[in-house]
């Protein structure tokens, strides 16, 4: 497109649509409004670390992880382990930065699995056929009450303990759960007069699902994402202590739990760091989804409201700018007029 | 509401049924037989053969499964391979610890959750307010194996700080010595309880905190109740429905951390037993146990489904049209 | 109609609630806009640090406490119990003894509810039992055996020698478990009631020995049981409840035959699987002797003066197997190289140290045993060295998968691991469940290296069966094995035993990590429980508890 105006490149940088903050701009104000806040500052701080350390380990441990010294075994802390070390020699430190590596990519596979599965069920849930999607609803209904453990133990026994038992487990279980609480919402969003206006020009649902229900539901699965990340950590540690979890030998959160489990008669001080560092990390995806609804959404954060306002201000006035420069240069069109129109 | 419990019937069985073929399916799958293990590391195989024609598992699996099912609806759950008993009665015994577990921690949870709930919503100063939100925040993160272990090196008796209460096994005699037996489950109550409650504290400040702003309690203060009575007379009555729904699938969630307690305070209760049975590759023991449990949760939530539309009143009446959002 | 559920109203208003009440002027000129409008809180009134360091330093202040802290006893009045209490680990998930293996029955059952026609000592030497002598004639042939008068059933039943002889017909009839140990077995008869004859067709040395086992377990003819819940013997204990995987419960016989009488009328067994649950159980007095009890939990107990702890010997065998057809395994050299690799008393120190090492197939209290622990000592270069010759370089290094069942911990893999990589190996430690392994490894032979405490003692026949999931085909080895057990001098015996099994060492069929002893930890004034080999064998008549 041949834009002509000196305040265009920054509409160019920035934006996705005009009339709004671009994306880039948008997660700097909400990341910076999350900051102000205690909580936010935790979650983002605690989860810096966490990603920035599974990176690392990936690479480097203080102690390679398949170091073990049989005559080292449960040592205290000192300089050559920070953490000390366990049952077999091996370093505390090293195993729990491993293990945060494993604990991330469980998360995140659990998360999205649960995001997938719950927006495909919202979908059918608010879906215009009645008879899918009350089936839907019901079937949720059924199912919902299903333990994550049970469904763990089902899988694991033709899979013996593995990530994907954890991942399916969870994933399926909080991807219900997913549902049922986003549905209010989405159907709000689905008896609006946008979605009904879009429906009666003809935009297919599937569009319609993506474009107006979805991001009316973003804080909520924000808040119910993130909540999934810290549950799918806690049952991690549950399942890999019942022996269905990640297998031994690859280093986890859980693996170190269970491990320190064993001796904590005589050697107490080794389980503290793993429950320590589990129970950081859940709080912190606990906080980061509430803060992160909070800043989010432009109802809730006045900073966001107004960096979009006056985004919205200078794209306005660029867009008028650039709508005479059309009219002068006598018919181009732009690709965001639709956008401008349909905001 | 007739049409409602139809529907959910259905599905209820729906599910069953096709849970039942999942756990099926997913014990023929794996590899080894339970007869090779009995007959240990030197067996010759015709003992294997031998044991393999007495446990029925030569026949096919449509036969297996039609045998298994119509046993299990008659109230049979068969017998355990390796211990010749009758499933059922051992997780009757099993249910005994069990069941008890669930419900102490439970009511451990709702006696934690529900009055600081109660205390966070009505907390004037944002202080207090954001205190109590830690507390909840802080107390659903921790892992019940870890609540467990901490709990035991405070107060086990033998090995805690104050040595207060056993943290290890189950009275021999069972509820024949019920202080004993009450005692042996308050702390993995106690570790399974505390988890439960924030989240139960959680809702219900929530819930609350709703219904505070909502015109409810404003009426009763206009009729002369302090806020605090009009919050917990009012209030707490109207948040009930959905209180019973999450503490129903509050307590669905609970098994995970009662059978982590289970093997950490070494009780033998259904957890343990499912745990071992998985690992000795009990095939009727562990399908039927599974199918017992999946079966009891279904229909724990059906049950939930139904008391939340008895108990509240938007459901009554004629106004039948769907409560959307509050 | 339809069906809302209002579980998902909570989740909406946690959202609302959430959040403090309007405090700044909204932006919007719409009032109920701007009473929805939460403001950003500002830092400081959040606590999530405090709260966790608070958290951390309780965490801390307990586990400095209790690490750092003595074991209590607990006084209880002088006298003497009239039940004793005893925590074992594996549990018996039948009392089948014909069908269900695992020594746990062994342990439980044998010398206390079933008896044999000989029995054990606590160095493994068969001794009398319910026969209270026999004959061998000189070929070796034949073995007559003389009962004891007046042995009776603890359901009063006399046993006579037909019940000898019913007992081990059932056995080879049934292949009820031991009887394949029974070789050339040939016939038994009953002479006279208290005589009882078996032949042979070959001579078999180890006869003896596998009587006082399974093999020569006498049931009760005339009753009938049900042999996986109730358990009917000539023992001086009955057995009184089973409860699968918790706990068995004995009464002493009081019309027991033997002059072995029990002293403590009353035992209860309880299984304790979870190793703390066991440690916090013998503390707190729930159990007066605990067997095994980790060497590593047991430090607490040693310091105490009201506990006794002793490691006992034993024959388990923790056998790091290597596949004598594997890809790679079936290379002399790669095996030697990993027996270089293991550091022995480096993994004997990291359990405790009370196991010992052992350097070839046979254990200290079998037949045939000799010190082999000096043929490969730990030598990474001389494995490096051998890996070399095989082929094997820091461009082409050397994968191994080692596949074992979850019931040894993944600590041993763990360390195997980080010893072999040091001379270039790369392991995949594989642990999975005894099932998986029992079909991959020991029926398929599906493996390179795998790990297995082979806890039975006389068990060398395993090194002569090339069949076996080894893969060890060492005709010499087979011939020895033939000859020892053909022999009837027992002295021969242990000679050729010993040389059979320094070749297996030799040509490192395997690699034994150690030979596992097991640690009884007992309260002070517990007396005559077995330390030796209690694990299979676990005479209880002479347990007493004197509290005081």
């Amino acid at each position: 497109m041949n834009w002509g105006h000196e305040d265009r490149p920054h509409l160019g940088l920035r934006a996705t649509f005009p009339g709004q903050l671009g994306f880039f701009g948008r997660m700097r104000v909400v990341l910076s409004s999350m900051w102000r806040k205690a909580s936010g500052r935790y979650s983002l701080i605690v989860l810096a670390i966490w990603i920035l350390v599974s990176l690392v380990s990936r690479f480097w441990t203080p102690v390679p992880i398949w170091v073990t010294d049989g005559y080292r075994i449960w040592q205290a802390p000192s300089r050559a382990h920070l953490l000390g070390t366990d049952g077999t020699g091996a370093d505390i430190l090293s195993w729990l930065m491993a293990g945060s590596a494993t604990n991330l990519v469980i998360s995140l596979l659990a998360v999205l699995l649960s995001g997938v599965l719950g927006l495909l069920l919202v979908m059918a849930m608010v879906s215009r056929r009645s008879g899918v999607s009350q089936t839907v609803v019901v079937l949720v209904d059924a199912l919902i009450s299903l333990p994550t453990v049970l469904l763990a133990l089902i899988l694991a026994v033709p899979l013996g303990p593995s990530i994907a038992v954890v991942v399916v487990a969870c994933g399926f279980g909080y991807g219900l759960n997913l549902a049922r609480i986003v549905r209010p919402q989405a159907l709000l969003a689905a008896e609006s007069d946008y979605v009904r206006s879009a429906r009666h020009s003809g935009v297919g649902s599937f569009r319609i699902f993506c474009t107006h229900l979805v991001p009316n539901v973003i804080p909520v699965l924000c808040v119910q994402l993130s909540m999934s990340a810290g549950t799918s950590v806690l049952a991690e540690a549950g399942l890999t202590y019942l022996g269905v979890g990640v297998p031994s030998g690859l280093p986890s959160w859980g693996h170190s739990l269970t491990t320190s489990v064993k001796f904590i008669n005589v050697f107490p001080l080794t389980v503290l760091w793993p429950g320590l560092v589990v129970t950081m990390v859940v709080v912190a995806l606990n906080l980061f989804g509430d803060a992160l609804r909070d800043a989010i959404d432009p109802v809730t954060n006045p900073r966001l409201r107004a960096a979009v306002a006056a985004a919205g201000r200078s794209t306005l006035q660029s867009v008028r700018q650039e709508t005479s420069a059309c009219l002068e240069a006598s018919g181009h069109a732009s690709e965001g007029d639709n956008h401008v129109a349909e905001y | 509401m007739a049409r409602f419990l139809m529907r959910r019937l259905v599905l209820f069985i729906l599910a069953l049924i096709g849970i039942s073929l999942l756990i099926f399916l997913a014990l023929r799958i794996l590899p080894g037989d339970v007869a090779a293990i009995m007959a240990g590391l030197d067996a010759p195989p015709e003992r294997v053969d031998r044991l393999r024609r007495q446990m029925g598992l030569d026949r096919s699996y449509p036969r297996q499964y039609l045998d298994w099912i119509g046993d299990f609806l008659q109230g049979d759950l068969g017998r355990s391979i390796l211990t010749n008993r009758s499933i059922a009665s051992q997780v009757g015994v099993r249910a005994q610890i069990t069941f008890p577990l669930i419900l102490l921690g439970l009511a451990v949870a709702l006696l934690l959750g529900i009055p600081l709930g109660c205390a966070a919503a009505l907390a004037r100063s944002p202080r207090m307010q954001s205190f109590s939100h830690m507390v909840a925040i802080v107390g659903g993160s921790v892992p019940a194996l870890w609540s467990g272990l901490l709990l035991i090196m405070l107060f086990a008796k033998g090995s805690g700080l104050i040595g207060l209460l056993p943290s290890q096994g189950f009275p021999a005699l069972g509820w024949a010595q019920p202080g004993q037996a009450l005692a042996a489950l308050i702390l993995p109550a106690l570790s399974t309880g505390i988890i439960v409650g924030a989240g139960i504290m959680r809702y219900t400040r929530s819930l609350l905190g709703d219904m505070l702003s909502s015109g409810y309690v404003d009426m009763g203060m206009a009729c002369g109740m302090t806020r605090t009575q009009a919050a917990l007379r009012i209030g707490l009555r109207l948040a009930s429905p959905q209180l019973v729904s999450v503490i129903g699938l509050t307590m669905a969630e609970m098994i995970t951390g009662v059978m982590v307690s289970e093997n950490l305070f070494a009780l033998p209760g259904l957890g343990s037993m499912l745990i071992t049975d998985v690992g000795n590759r009990d095939l009727p023991a562990v399908q039927s146990e599974l199918l017992l449990l999946a079966a009891f949760f279904l229909f724990l939530g059906l049950l939930v489904d139904v008391i939340h539309r008895l108990i509240d009143p938007r459901f009554r009446g004629a106004a039948r049209q769907e409560v959307v959002a509050l | 109609m339809n069906a809302d559920r209002h579980g998902t109203h909570a989740h909406d208003s946690v959202t609302a609630a959430d959040t403090d009440v309007a405090q700044e002027p909204g932006p919007s000129t719409d009032p109920e806009l701007n009473a929805r409008i939460r403001p950003m809180k500002s830092g400081g009134n959040t606590l999530p640090w405090k709260l966790l360091s608070l958290l951390l330093a309780l965490a801390l202040a307990i586990s400095l406490w209790t690490g750092h802290r003595g074991v209590a006893g607990q006084a209880e009045g002088g006298s003497v119990a009239d039940t004793v209490t005893v925590g074992l680990k594996l549990a018996p998930t039948n009392l089948d003894i014909r069908n269900q293996s695992g020594t746990a029955l062994d342990q439980l059952l044998i010398g206390n509810v079933y008896q044999g026609l000989v029995s054990r000592d606590s160095r493994n030497r068969v001794r009398p039992g319910l026969a209270k002598s026999w004959n061998i004639s000189e070929d070796g042939l034949v073995y007559t055996f003389h009962l004891h008068e007046g042995i009776r059933f603890s359901n009063g039943h006399a046993l006579r020698a037909q019940d000898v002889v019913d007992s081990i017909r059932g056995l080879m009839a049934g292949h009820y478990q031991g009887s394949e140990m029974l070789e050339g077995f040939q016939g038994v008869e009953a002479t006279d009631p208290l005589t009882v004859r078996l032949t042979l067709s070959r001579p078999y040395q180890d006869l003896l020995w596998q009587l006082s086992g399974r093999a020569g377990l006498v049931f009760d003819r005339r009753a009938h049981y049900d042999m996986k819940t109730q358990a009917v013997g000539s023992g001086p204990y009955m057995l009184a409840s089973f409860r699968p995987n918790d706990s068995v419960t004995l009464k002493a016989d009081p019309h027991y035959w033997g002059s072995d009488k029990p002293k403590t009328p009353t035992i209860v067994i309880r299984y304790l699987n979870d190793d703390n649950a066991a440690v916090n159980a013998l503390r707190s007095g729930d159990v007066q002797v605990l067997a095994p009890v980790t060497e590593n939990l047991a430090s607490p107990f040693r310091k105490s003066p009201d506990f006794q702890v002793k490691a006992g010997d034993d024959t388990d065998k923790y056998v790091l197997a290597m596949n004598g057809k594997g890809g790679a395994t079936s290379d002399p050299r790669v095996r030697q190289a990993i027996r270089h690799a293991i550091d022995h008393r480096q993994l004997i120190a990291s359990r405790g140290g009370s196991d010992r090492a052992l350097g070839g197939p046979i254990p200290s209290l079998d037949p045939g045993y000799q010190d082999l622990t000096r043929l490969y000592p730990h030598d990474p270069e001389q494995a490096r060295r051998l890996l070399a010759q095989a082929g094997y370089g820091p461009e082409h290094r050397l994968k191994l998968r080692l596949t074992y069942a979850n019931t040894y911990g993944s600590e041993l893999g763990d360390q195997l691991r980080s010893q072999l990589r040091q001379v270039g190996i790369d392991l995949d430690v594989r642990v999975v469940e005894f099932s998986v392994w029992l079909q991959d490894v020991h029926a398929n032979k599906d493996y390179d290296l795998s790990l297995v405490d082979h806890g039975e003692s006389h068990d060398f026949h395993q090194w002569a069966n090339p069949g076996y999931y080894y893969n060890y085909d060492n005709r010499q080895v087979q011939e020895l094995y033939r000859q020892a057990m053909a022999t009837t001098s027992a002295d021969d015996s242990d000679r050729l035993l010993a040389q059979a099994a320094w070749i297996v060492s030799k040509d490192a069929a395997a690699d034994w990590l150690f030979n596992y002893r097991v640690t009884t930890a007992w309260r002070k004034g517990l007396e005559g429980f077995p330390v030796d080999l209690n694990q299979s064998l676990m005479p209880l008549s002479d347990v007493i508890y004197r509290r005081g």
